[in-house]
């Protein structure tokens, strides 16, 4: 009777994770081929896209009159954005630099130039026309590399990644396939991926275009503000006191806490909850960051602002506050340099202010030692010549002159106008010596302050 | 005919009345009156929703002012500036309605959010970057910024974010978490501009990263236990 009811028992357990299992192996198939589809889509949108990119540009090459020119040019923008989309969905093993990525984001944005230049009157140089014609030259084989990958798919059966070493690989028992891929010999990819990285390497050995625009190659850049002449570590670390005792903390004795690398690298110093780096060339302070906690608040923000101005004259500094923004305990401060008038956004250093008791909790002057240069003012219209050129029904509240920075590392010198048009608030920027308008910024406001969008 | 209809008509009325007399009990309007623990309704339930949108987790919106809720507004409290008494009163509740509101243009139409970048970047912040000091996460919202603008990567958010095998947190499902207050903060901060990083495109942990292409990357510096590299 016992052992009739046992393997009773046991058969019905043994029925019900059968179906739980087929249950669990159905639903793992449909994800199976809903990620696939997914990936599918990814490739074949991006394949389409690059292939109409090629066209287009050979269209935009050959195209003489201006309207045509405009067309196949933006096309060939938009269509790059859009593979560069699609490229991005396709599985990889691992995320690094990608010159797929790179080619595609230049091609879109340097013909988006070109296209805006004419549409505004422009011309494109024979150096455009080459560069432009360059581009097509190298996109031709990636084109068809591509293409090719997908005819692949279908007759040798591409994985999308190269699977990982099997056990056997792994005890060292069939090393050969691993050693081949290692030596980089272009041995035919056995997915798709490794299809692309392949292409990524052939693109990485060519050299890069050189044109302006937003996304051009950056070159290294070097901070333009940092004073002369290197400090050793002892002498950021009376630096970082000076700065600490003018912060609230009277001698404080900082830990070192390593250097750091690049344009404005230093050293890191570490006192209590705050973070302080000092640059190497200059030894000025770029970094600084209170985390302590904060009691609850007894000034206002317009007190907060009086305490920022009064902190920055206390380190030296001889700015223009232009924004707050509100984040709980503290707020925090945009200050800018303003000479004859003219406010130079770039050379920016931000403050926060503590709540609790105006003390400084945070400081950044990085963008400031980054770009900070003695800057030449071109010939500009008059107030009266550049409010004219605006459009109708705009009414200005605020205007002046500023230096504002463009794509890449270039800074224009503009009328700002903050002004009201149906309803809402914009802050419009004119090119000060032609009357272009560059840049148009919509303000928007948040809980938090005002934001430009 | 009428003399049947009557007394269901009576009680349809009365019945009205006393839901309606009911509802005003249940749907009392947030910052009515002082909540604290123990309280329960449709009040706390929004009080519930308003904190978990900053980022102060409340364990489940469930209209129930326990522990979780009680310790999540003293975190409010405390990084608000307000006094830390684990009360939602007047004005505690006023800044947390006033934190969660629209934005609205110049001449006061409100226009949603604005911030699903954001909340999209805490999300990836949280994940990446839990226990981390706040300097340290701030950095990592700035990484994914300056991957915006540096051509070799995708040009949105979220196509930077959800780029396959970039961040492990897309991976195990810790993005879709709610993010916390700090990391709300810190990709507030980065997205105006903040980057702590020095301009890096990468990061990762030294202590759990054997990757040889993330180790030949020129490091910039070290926050907390991530390096930033370019």
């Amino acid at each position: 009777m016992h052992r009739k009811f046992w393997i009773g028992a046991l058969g019905l357990a043994l029925l019900i994770s059968l179906g739980w299992g087929w249950n669990e192996y159905r639903l793992a198939g449909e994800y199976r081929i809903a990620a696939e589809n997914n990936n599918r889509r990814a490739l074949n949108d991006f394949a389409s896209h690059l292939d109409q990119v090629e066209t287009d540009m050979a269209k935009g090459n050959v195209a003489s009159n201006p309207a045509q020119k405009i067309l196949y040019l933006s096309q060939v923008s938009s269509k790059s954005d859009a593979a560069l989309k699609d490229f991005a969905q396709i599985p990889a093993q691992q995320t690094g630099l990608s010159y797929v990525g790179q080619f595609l984001t230049q091609s879109g944005d340097f013909t988006r130039t070109l296209a805006q230049r004419i549409a505004g009157g422009g011309t494109i140089s024979a150096e455009e026309e080459k560069t432009l014609s360059d581009m097509h030259e190298r996109l031709m084989p990636v084109n068809q590399q591509v293409q090719d990958l997908i005819l692949r798919m279908d007759t040798e059966k591409l994985v999308w990644t190269d699977p990982d070493p099997s056990l056997r690989q792994r005890l060292g028992l069939g090393t050969q396939v691993a050693e081949a891929a290692a030596d980089g010999s272009e041995a035919p990819s056995k997915s798709v991926r490794s299809g692309l990285d392949q292409l990524d390497a052939s693109l990485q050995k060519l050299p890069p275009f050189s044109y302006t625009g937003e996304y051009a190659t950056r070159v290294v850049e070097k901070p333009l503000g940092l004073p002369a002449g290197d400090v050793t570590r002892d002498q950021s670390l009376e630096r970082a006191r000076e700065f600490l005792n003018k912060a609230g903390y009277a001698d404080a004795s900082p830990e070192f806490a390593g250097e750091s690398q690049g344009p404005l690298g230093g050293y890191i110093w570490n006192f209590k909850e705050s973070y302080l780096e000092v640059s190497r060339q200059g030894g000025v302070i770029t970094l600084y960051r209170d985390q302590r906690s904060i009691e609850p608040k007894t000034l206002s923000i317009e007190e907060a602002s009086n305490k920022a101005k009064a902190i920055l004259q206390s380190l030296g500094w001889q700015l223009a506050i232009t924004s707050s923004e509100e984040f709980g305990s503290y707020v925090q401060f945009d200050a800018v340099v303003e000479k004859d008038g003219v406010r130079i956004y770039p050379d920016k250093v931000r403050l926060m202010i503590a709540l609790d008791n105006g003390q400084l909790v945070g400081f950044d002057a990085s963008p400031f030692y980054a770009f900070h240069h003695e800057r030449i003012f071109p010939t500009k219209l008059t107030m009266e010549q550049a409010v004219r050129k605006l459009r109708p029904n705009f009414q200005v509240l605020e205007s002046r002159l500023a230096v504002i920075a463009k794509s890449g590392n270039q800074e224009v010198y503009c009328y700002e106008f903050r002004g009201r048009y149906q309803g809402e608030e914009y802050l419009i920027y004119m090119n000060a010596s032609n009357g272009a308008e560059e840049k148009i910024q919509r303000i928007i406001k948040t809980p938090r302050g005002e934001y430009l969008k | 005919m009428k003399l049947h209809i009557r007394p269901w008509g009576m009680v349809i009325t009365i019945g009205l009345l006393l839901s309606i007399a009911l509802s005003g009990f249940a749907y009392a309007a947030l910052g009515d009156r002082l909540l604290g623990r123990g309280s329960k309704g449709s009040e706390v339930t929004e009080l519930q929703k308003k904190l978990v949108q900053l980022g102060y987790t409340v364990g489940t919106v469930d209209g129930k002012y326990g522990s979780k809720t009680e310790d999540a507004i003293r975190r409010f409290q405390k990084e608000h500036g307000l006094r830390v008494d684990g009360l939602a009163g007047t004005q505690t509740i006023k800044e947390l309605k006033r934190l969660t509101g629209q934005s609205t243009n110049a001449s006061g139409k409100a226009v949603g959010y604005k911030n699903i970048d954001t909340n999209l970047l805490a999300r990836a912040v949280s994940a990446e970057a839990r226990g981390e000091p706040y300097i340290g996460q701030v950095a990592v919202a700035a990484v994914i910024l300056n991957r915006i603008k540096d051509p070799a990567f995708p040009k949105t958010v979220a196509d930077i974010i959800y780029q396959p095998r970039a961040f492990s947190s897309v991976d195990d499902g810790q993005i879709n978490l709610t993010p916390s207050a700090s990391s709300i903060r810190a990709a507030q901060e980065a997205i105006s501009g903040s980057d702590p990083s020095g301009g890096a495109v990468f990061f990762f942990n030294p202590a759990k990263t054997s990757n040889k292409y993330i180790w030949s990357r020129p490091q910039i510096k070290q926050i907390g236990n991530h390096m930033f590299t370019k």
